[in-house]
């Protein structure tokens, strides 16, 4: 069946983004596969693509993938009205990228835009994490699951989702007002929400009436886990920790609003580079002498939005109920540099 | 896992039984294509390991 599809488009498969215009294509570089159908004028029907922080192909699927394809030349067919074209950006507009990969006559990758991109917001002052080293917003922390052999037809809706209104079977059918036909298109509009953001406008089609839902955004409704990212500006420090309950907070006469967390995983990485010495079981209470940030709610997190790759921070630790000090050490993941 | 196989999947339909897919590895030649036949483009981005 897709491939009685595919016959009736003009394919292509692009492997290097040397000349591709990313502005136009802009989409999370972290998907092995990702994409676009569209016609001769550029304009973009929908995307298909898109992943989560536990799989590259958590949102991929063969069904769902030919229900892309016939949808596609439908829209096709009756020309949707055009849509603003986004600025053209091209990878040569990237130094850095330049320098490290046209220059060595290396492969200009995906992954490796998104983390050049980066790099220069960094140099700009212009890097902003909460939007750009936390794309891509996970639909199930806002209680979203989808039956995915079937596009974007609900098959569980709980948590804020489920509040709003959601039931299994709706179609999604707008994020915040602009048509989407796949998970791709939902995941490109999501990651176009302010991290300042507290509702999500969503319509849904439900026995083929149209039903506005207005979700509302739980705090940190941005945060993944970044780990598969490969970031070149984000903070490493090989230790994972979870945040102190209310009472574990208030028995150590902590803020509640605080970011005190316990250790719960230290790699051995951070021994062998010399970067602290948490232990598993440790209370980390402070860092650099704050208790409290308006984002984070762990020290983990603390660093990862308030320290750039190669700074240190002292950590305030308390340890079989002893209060100590310890000097931390961040470093920078370099991922074919 | 499941990646590869899709992979291989999509591949393989382009390749067995529907072999008349041309899979161009250009995009400035699939808009030039496009342009002439009035086709849509079903456009792939894959990240070669």
């Amino acid at each position: 069946m897709l491939g009685k599809l595919l016959r009736q488009y003009v394919c292509v498969r692009i492997t290097r983004m040397d000349t591709i215009d990313i502005g136009l294509f802009e989409h999370d570089r972290n998907n092995t596969l990702y994409f676009y159908l569209l016609n001769a004028d550029e304009q973009i029907y929908m995307r298909y693509g898109g992943r989560d922080s536990t799989s590259p192909d958590a949102y991929l699927n063969l069904e769902s993938l030919t229900l892309a394809a016939a949808k596609g030349l439908e829209l096709h067919a009756n020309r949707p009205a055009a849509t603003v074209r986004p600025k053209p950006d091209f990878p040569k507009n990237y130094a850095l990228l330049v320098e490290r990969t046209f220059a060595k006559n290396q492969c200009v990758e995906c992954h490796l835009i998104g983390d050049y991109q980066n790099l220069h917001r960094q140099q700009d002052g212009t890097l902003d994490k909460l939007q750009h080293l936390f794309r891509s917003p996970d639909l199930k922390a806002i209680g979203v699951s989808l039956d995915v052999p079937k596009g974007l037809v609900v098959k569980e809706a709980t948590g804020a989702a489920g509040e709003a209104g959601m039931k299994a079977g709706d179609r999604i059918a707008q994020w915040e007002g602009k048509t989407v036909w796949t998970f791709g298109d939902v995941q490109h509009r999501y990651n176009e929400t302010p991290r300042t953001a507290s509702v999500a406008k969503v319509t849904v089609e439900r026995v083929g009436a149209m039903v506005e839902l207005a979700i509302a955004l739980p705090v940190r409704w941005w945060l993944t886990d970044t780990k598969f990212r490969q970031s070149s500006v984000e903070p490493r420090f090989f230790f994972d920790d979870r945040p102190l309950s209310g009472e574990e907070k208030k028995a150590m006469g902590l803020p509640a609003e605080g970011f005190a967390s316990m250790v719960k995983y230290v790699s051995s990485t951070a021994k062998t580079m010399e970067l602290h010495g948490l232990e598993v079981g440790d209370v980390i209470t402070a860092v650099d002498g704050k208790r409290v940030d308006s984002h984070a709610h762990t020290a983990t997190l603390y660093l990862v939005l308030r320290k750039a790759p190669g700074d240190g921070a002292t950590l305030e630790v308390m340890r079989g109920g002893k209060k100590i000090e310890m000097a931390l050490k961040t470093m920078q993941m370099s991922f074919r540099k | 896992m499941r990646l590869l196989l899709l992979v291989f999947g999509l591949a393989a339909m382009a390749m067995g039984q529907d072999d008349d897919i041309v899979w161009l590895d250009s995009y400035a030649e699939a808009v030039k294509t496009a342009k002439a036949t009035g086709k849509p483009i079903f456009l792939e981005f894959r990240c070669e390991p």
